[in-house]
């Protein structure tokens, strides 16, 4: 039959070269790799929101690190809505004025349910002693958001409460807060440049007349996040993350307490890898945590969390399960 | 001056006959509102989130809701 390529269709010739004309034959091309050398400042991007200033940071450096046992299982009933059981049972570390850690055996079960929508999100959490946890965000506009965060729990006068509502500029954002205990906050924080984005945060604290002022700056490229934070609180707080690769992050937090003269500094690696994600800190005050997230199957997690704390010699081991996305 | 030591002493409260009894209804009223509106919440969140969810599309059936699979 002979090939079966037909010649029917010629693929069109190149269109003949543009004749160089002017002042552009006789300086060199501009080169893509340069990038954008000039700046809009009038489209700068929006900032991430204040709480976040920190969140690259907190997300390697501060892993949930538990002790004991959990198992979670989330079973999602269609798109949306979701239903999670969650168990635990180890020991909680119970605050106190001593410098001994005093550790209470606990076992709870927690029942959970979830609706993601693009414009309406509400997770509760209920566990077995009657608390609830709530959290509730509402696109009332396409730059307005309310998100409601609250704890209740059945004895009195425990239970917290707090309403935010967002308002996303062009180049800014804004954060109104209202609290129980008649706390009211708000904060700001613009884009000063294409990586630089500056804000600033005032709170009131009804019930106790005190009220506090924070600047916050953060300095971000493809590379590396940097962020500072100062408090009239007497809170100084510095953190550091440098992208090494695609897979590995490195971390790096200082925080410096003007009050009590307390001084912590920590130092932290994340590797995203393809099957696990493994985060290391090694803290000023003696501490070394880890906490591995080792994918076994489609949906099934397995947890192994860390924490040894040489100079109080508390050891923490935990291990635990997820099963669903 | 005593009137003046009194109100800013008292704050609200104290400022004047017929600022009293409604600035007291008020706070009354609110903190009423207020515990109801805890009680309302904290036994009737997780039943809305489950309603709504039972109702958006496709919608899931009973049945997967009580069953653990």
């Amino acid at each position: 039959m002979g090939s079966s390529v037909s010649h029917a269709a010629n693929p069109p010739s190149p269109p003949p070269p543009a004749p160089v004309v002017g002042l552009a034959g006789v300086l060199p091309p501009k080169t893509e790799e340069k990038g954008e050398t000039k700046v809009d400042w009038l489209n700068l991007p929006c900032p991430v929101p204040f709480e976040e200033i920190q969140r690259e940071a907190l997300m390697s450096l501060k892993p949930e690190l538990f002790e004991g046992l959990r198992f979670d299982f989330t079973k999602g009933l269609n798109q949306k809505f979701s239903l999670s059981h969650s168990v635990f049972m180890g020991s909680m570390e119970v605050p106190s004025q001593s410098s001994d850690t005093i550790k209470v055996p606990t076992s709870h079960y927690e029942f959970g349910a979830n609706f993601l929508d693009p414009k309406l999100m509400l997770v509760g959490r209920v566990l077995t002693d009657g608390r609830l946890n709530a959290r509730v965000k509402c696109d009332l506009t396409d730059n307005l958001t309310l998100k409601i965060n609250a704890q209740l729990t059945n004895e009195p006068h425990y239970s917290q409460g707090m309403f935010n509502f967002d308002y996303k500029g062009k180049d800014y954002r804004s954060q109104f807060q209202i609290g129980n205990n008649a706390f009211y906050g708000a904060n700001y924080i613009q884009s000063v440049s294409p990586h630089l984005s500056l804000g600033s945060e005032v709170f009131w604290l009804g019930h106790q007349r005190k009220s506090g002022i924070g600047f916050a700056a953060r300095y971000n490229t493809d590379k590396m996040v940097a962020t500072g934070q100062v408090a009239s609180t007497g809170i100084v707080a510095l953190s550091y993350v440098q992208k090494v690769s695609e897979k590995v992050s490195l971390a790096s937090d200082f925080m410096y307490n003007h009050m009590t003269r307390d001084v912590t500094s920590s130092f932290g690696y994340d590797y995203i890898l393809r099957q696990c994600r493994l985060r290391g800190k090694i803290d000023s005050a003696g501490c070394v945590a880890a906490y591995l997230e080792e994918r076994l199957n489609m949906g099934i997690n397995f947890i192994l969390s860390a924490e040894i704390d040489h100079r109080k010699k508390d050891y923490k081991f935990g291990f635990g399960m997820t099963v669903g996305e | 001056m005593a009137s003046r030591v009194s109100s800013k002493g008292k704050g609200k409260a104290g400022r004047g006959a017929e600022d009293g009894p409604t600035a007291r209804f008020v706070k009354e009223w609110s903190t009423w509102t207020m515990k109801k509106a805890k009680v309302i919440a904290h036994y009737g969140f997780i039943p809305l989130i489950i309603v709504i969810g039972m109702n958006s599309e496709p919608k899931p059936h009973l049945s997967q809701l009580l069953s653990p699979v």
